[in-house]
C-alpha cells in the first residue's frame, strides 16, 4: 500500500469537519474527490462513521453524574486512608523484624554462655535490686542488672526505630 | 495529647479533605452532559460491546475525577477523558491472553459486535466490526470526534507520524469494506 499525500485533502477535511460538504465544495473540488482515491476514501469513511456516531450517541444510556461523583469521592477517601495506613504498617513490620533480630541475637549470645539468664531468674528474688531501698541508691548498677536494663532498652530501640521509619516513609 | 500531635501530618480531617474533587457538582454535571454520549459512542463502537461501554464509561469518569491534574479547560479535559477510556480498552484487550492488541484476531472482535450489528446501519456497523480495534479507535477519533493527528497521538500514546500512516491504512481498508457492501447486495439481487 503506497502512502501518497494529496494536496487537497486538508481542504476536503475542513469542509467535512464543518459539515459543509458537498454543498460548499466547488465543482472542481467535487470532481477532484471523484477522481482522487485518497480524498474519495476520506469522504466515504468520514460520512459513514459520522452517521454511525449520530445513531450510536442516541443509544447511550447515561447514569446520574451525582453517582459518579459519589464513587469518585469514595475512591479518593479510601486512597487517602490507605496512604495514611501504609507507613504505619511499614513501621510495624520494621519494629517486629528489629525485635525478632534483637531477641535472636540475645538468645544466641546467651546460649554461648550456657544460658546463664535462667540462673539469673532463679536468683532474682534474692537480689538486692528487688529490694525497695536499692531504688534510692546507685548500687544496683551491677552486672546482675545488665539484662534488666538491656531488654527494655532494646525494646524501646525497636519501637523508636519503627517510629523513625514511619516518619521517613510518611515524608515520602 | 493525641496521636495526631505525636505523628505529624496525620490529621483527622485529612481523608475527608482528600475526598474533595477537583470539579464541583455543577461543573461536573455540565461537563458530563456534554461529553458522556460521545464517550459512550466511542467505547461502544471500538469495543463492540455496549455493556462494556457502560462499565468503562463509569470507570473513565471516576478516574477522571480522582486524577490530580490542573484545569486546562474543557477541550483538554475531554481529551484526557478519552485517553483514560483508551487505556481501559487497551488493558481490557490485553487481559485475556496477555497479547498485544495487534496480535488479536479480527474475528474475536467481529463476534463481539453482534449486538451492535442490530442497528439500522447494520452494514456500516459490520464494516466497522471487521476492522482491527486499533484501526477502529483511530478512525473513530479522527472522523467521529474530529481530533487532529496530534490529539490522537496524545490520546492513544502513539507517535504522530505513525498516526498518519495507520489512519491512512485504516481508512483505505474501511473504504474497501464499504465499497464491497453495495457490490455484495447487487450480487445477492
Amino acid at each position: 500500500m503506497i502512502f501518497k499525500a494529496c494536496l487537497r485533502e486538508a481542504e476536503v477535511t475542513e469542509l467535512l469537519h464543518s459539515g459543509r460538504w458537498p454543498a460548499a465544495g466547488t465543482p472542481e473540488l467535487v470532481s477532484h474527490v471523484h477522481s482522487c482515491r485518497r480524498c474519495n476514501d476520506l469522504v466515504l469513511v468520514k460520512q459513514a462513521i459520522y452517521s454511525l456516531r449520530v445513531e450510536t450517541i442516541s443509544a447511550a444510556r447515561l447514569d446520574s453524574p451525582g453517582l459518579l461523583l459519589w464513587r469518585a469521592q469514595l475512591r479518593r477517601r479510601n486512597a487517602a486512608f490507605a496512604s495514611v495506613g501504609r507507613p504505619l504498617a511499614g513501621a510495624q513490620i520494621f519494629a517486629m523484624i528489629t525485635f525478632i533480630l534483637v531477641a535472636v541475637g540475645l538468645v544466641a549470645s546467651q546460649a554461648k554462655h550456657g544460658i546463664q539468664w535462667l540462673q539469673w531468674f532463679e536468683e532474682a528474688p534474692q537480689m538486692r535490686a528487688f529490694h525497695l531501698e536499692t531504688l534510692w541508691s546507685f548500687s544496683f548498677m551491677r552486672a546482675d542488672w545488665n539484662l534488666m536494663i538491656l531488654i527494655p532498652t532494646l525494646g524501646v530501640l525497636a519501637i523508636l526505630s519503627g517510629v523513625v521509619l514511619y516518619l521517613a516513609s510518611e515524608k515520602q | 495529647m493525641t496521636w495526631e500531635y505525636v505523628i505529624p501530618n496525620v490529621e483527622t480531617g485529612a481523608p475527608s479533605r482528600a475526598s474533595e474533587l477537583p470539579m464541583d457538582n455543577d461543573a461536573f454535571a455540565a461537563f458530563y452532559k456534554r461529553s458522556a454520549r460521545s464517550l459512550w459512542a466511542y467505547l461502544a463502537r471500538v469495543s463492540g460491546d455496549p455493556a462494556l461501554a457502560d462499565d468503562f464509561m463509569q470507570e473513565s469518569y471516576v478516574r477522571f475525577l480522582c486524577a490530580s491534574r490542573p484545569d486546562e479547560g474543557e477541550v483538554a479535559s475531554r481529551r484526557y477523558l478519552f485517553g483514560i477510556a483508551t487505556n481501559l480498552l487497551r488493558d481490557h484487550w490485553r487481559k485475556p491472553a496477555s497479547t498485544s492488541i495487534e496480535e488479536l484476531p479480527e474475528e474475536l472482535f467481529a463476534e463481539k459486535d453482534r449486538a451492535m450489528q442490530l442497528d439500522s446501519h447494520a452494514s456500516l456497523g459490520r464494516a466497522m466490526a471487521r476492522m482491527r480495534p486499533r484501526d477502529r479507535q483511530l478512525l473513530w477519533l479522527a472522523h467521529a470526534e474530529d481530533y487532529s493527528h496530534r490529539e490522537i497521538a496524545e490520546i492513544t500514546g502513539l507517535g504522530e507520524a505513525s498516526i498518519r500512516l495507520l489512519l491512512f491504512r485504516a481508512r483505505r481498508k474501511m473504504a474497501k469494506l464499504l465499497r464491497e457492501r453495495p457490490a455484495e447486495k447487487a450480487k445477492r439481487a
